[in-house]
């Protein structure tokens, strides 16, 4: 990148059920607490653009917004506002066009905010929407029929297991370690443990996964205030550097795919992300990573090069991911047990990222080393699209 | 949520991909697909041909779906299959009721068969179902 970018402030609401807050209501709590997480304070004046993530595209919630729907709510007219969609990946992709925008010298100072309302269809409804997003039912018979996010994941640990080896109590770990870790998370949407037994013996959703293994659908909202590196010390004498951002693809098709115990669209997120940082995966302290269903947690581990691949099981028994581990993966909760907002995810695990690098976790800070974090998503049709950033407390 | 309305039988059936199983080969880099493009997902080539999918292969992977659209009966199956002679097709697997039932690698072959019916049309689809061994 050509100009380094800082991120000087980090705001969301605790995610949730929130039947009494409006997508509107969300929008400005985010943006609120956003500008007051800046340490020196933030005028408003400052912000000279914005992006706004939001995904669900008239299924689910609040219909297709575009950059005017932020900027009236944020009750600034004067700056540019982009609108950005790119499936599960919307909040993190968002956050890499806002570093574009101040990497490139366009803008000094940008906001990116994400908001998703989902709870306003009942949970079987809005997950059958979020499927017809990439598969309609009738317009290619037997194709795609009912082929949500559940179906299309369950596709691939059907494979983990038979390539791998890897089992359904492998998958019901990573459920258990997320859970542990949201109890201690106040923006949770789900705050208590579950054992392993339990995420066995709960219903199967879509075979090999339980309901235990599929994160929520959840209201939410997150935002975050990007800066030229040289300006950041005005607002705050803690800011975070971006490293590395990179979006990534693969077939969308599930038919086109040339196998089904990785995801490419990671691969290649991840791949341009460290070459952009000048970094390897070894050298990073811990991630806020894309588990919107157990096993895809063990995929993204192995995708984005913490571990060979079909190693991750095996570490994750052996406690590496855990919050006090070597390599602690999510610990906010995860999508699993913080939730998935679709286009405040990302920009909620960047919030988490921010304060776990300047040591704020309250109650659930991870060891630093390096001082160096990840978020990551993946999804869209056929979860063809993969966001990494990369973040340090160091310029 | 309110689907589209379906298209009729009739109209399925002058659409060669849907019925004849009519896909495409990558002149350049050997990919198959379907259903036709005019630009190669895989290399982003130009030269493509028609190419007829075989009906018969092994199951890559699959899943039961308790999660089911509503109005039908859970649960259903997906499935992925290796297609003999090239290409994977993506469908649904009939007479499987339990995860013991079908097996990755297991032999299957494609059946026209009625998916639903909505508003009065009827869909067909193919489904897969699987070979005796033997």
């Amino acid at each position: 990148m050509r100009g380094k970018v800082a991120v000087v402030g980090a705001g969301m609401i605790p995610y949730g059920e929130l039947f009494d807050k409006s997508f509107n209501d969300m929008v400005q709590q985010a943006y609120k607490a956003c500008i007051k997480n800046v340490d020196k304070g933030f005028d408003t004046k400052d912000l000279k653009a914005a992006w706004f993530a939001q995904w669900s595209g008239g299924f689910i919630g609040a219909g297709t917004q575009s950059g005017g729907t932020l900027s009236s709510l944020i009750g600034n007219r004067e700056i540019p506002v982009t609108r950005t969609e790119n499936g599960c990946p919307t909040g993190g992709d968002a956050f890499r066009n806002g570093v574009l925008g101040v990497a490139s010298g366009a803008y000094d100072v940008v906001l990116v905010l994400g908001a998703e309302k989902m709870r306003d269809k009942p949970s079987a409804e809005s997950l059958n929407a979020v499927g017809a997003a990439g598969a309609s039912l009738g317009i290619f018979p037997g194709w795609t029929l009912g082929g949500g996010g559940t179906v299309l994941q369950a596709m691939y640990a059907t494979r983990q297991m038979f390539e791998l080896g890897y089992t359904m109590e492998d998958y019901a770990r990573v459920a258990v370690k997320n859970h542990k870790n949201g109890v201690a998370c106040p923006y949770a949407h789900y705050r208590f443990e579950v054992s392993l037994e339990k995420v066995l013996a709960s219903p199967i959703i879509t075979w090999p996964l339980h309901l235990f293994d599929c994160c929520p659908q959840t209201d939410g909202a997150a935002a975050v205030i990007l800066c030229r590196a040289d300006l950041a010390k005005k607002y705050t004498d803690r800011p975070v550097y971006v490293m590395g951002t990179n979006t990534g693809h693969d077939y969308v098709n599930y038919w086109d795919k040339h196998n089904f115990i990785e995801m490419l669209s990671t691969v290649r997120a991840a791949r341009g992300a460290f070459e952009m940082a000048k970094i390897k995966p070894a050298d990073v302290d811990f991630g806020e990573i894309h588990d919107c269903f157990s096993n895809t947690e063990l995929m993204d581990i192995e995708d984005i090069g913490f571990c060979r691949k079909g190693e991750a099981a095996k570490l994750l028994k052996e406690g590496k991911f855990a919050r006090d581990g070597e390599l602690p993966i999510n610990p906010s909760g995860g999508l699993k047990a913080h939730g998935h907002p679709i286009a405040a995810t990302g920009l909620g695990q960047i919030c988490e990222v921010f304060w776990q690098l300047r040591e704020e976790a309250t109650g659930r800070q991870v060891k630093l080393k390096k001082g160096i974090g990840i978020q990551h998503n993946v999804g869209g049709p056929g979860f063809g699209t993969s966001v990494v950033n990369i973040l340090s407390r160091s310029a | 949520m309110v689907q589209p309305a379906p298209a009729s039988p009739f109209y399925w059936r002058l659409n060669p991909e849907v019925y004849r199983l009519i896909g495409v080969k990558c002149k350049d880099c050997g990919h198959i697909t379907y259903p036709r493009y005019e630009i190669c997902p895989a290399c982003g080539g130009f030269n493509l041909e028609q190419f007829k999918l075989s009906k018969k292969g092994k199951v890559h992977t699959y899943c039961l779906n308790y999660a089911v659209p509503p109005g039908f009966e859970a649960p259903i199956v997906p499935v992925v299959v290796d297609l003999d002679g090239g290409g994977k097709y993506q469908g649904l697997i009939t007479e499987v009721d339990k995860p013991e039932d079908v097996k990755v690698g297991d032999k299957v072959k494609m059946v026209l068969r009625k998916i639903d019916t909505q508003r009065g049309l009827n869909l067909y689809g193919y489904v897969f179902r699987l070979v005796e061994e033997g």
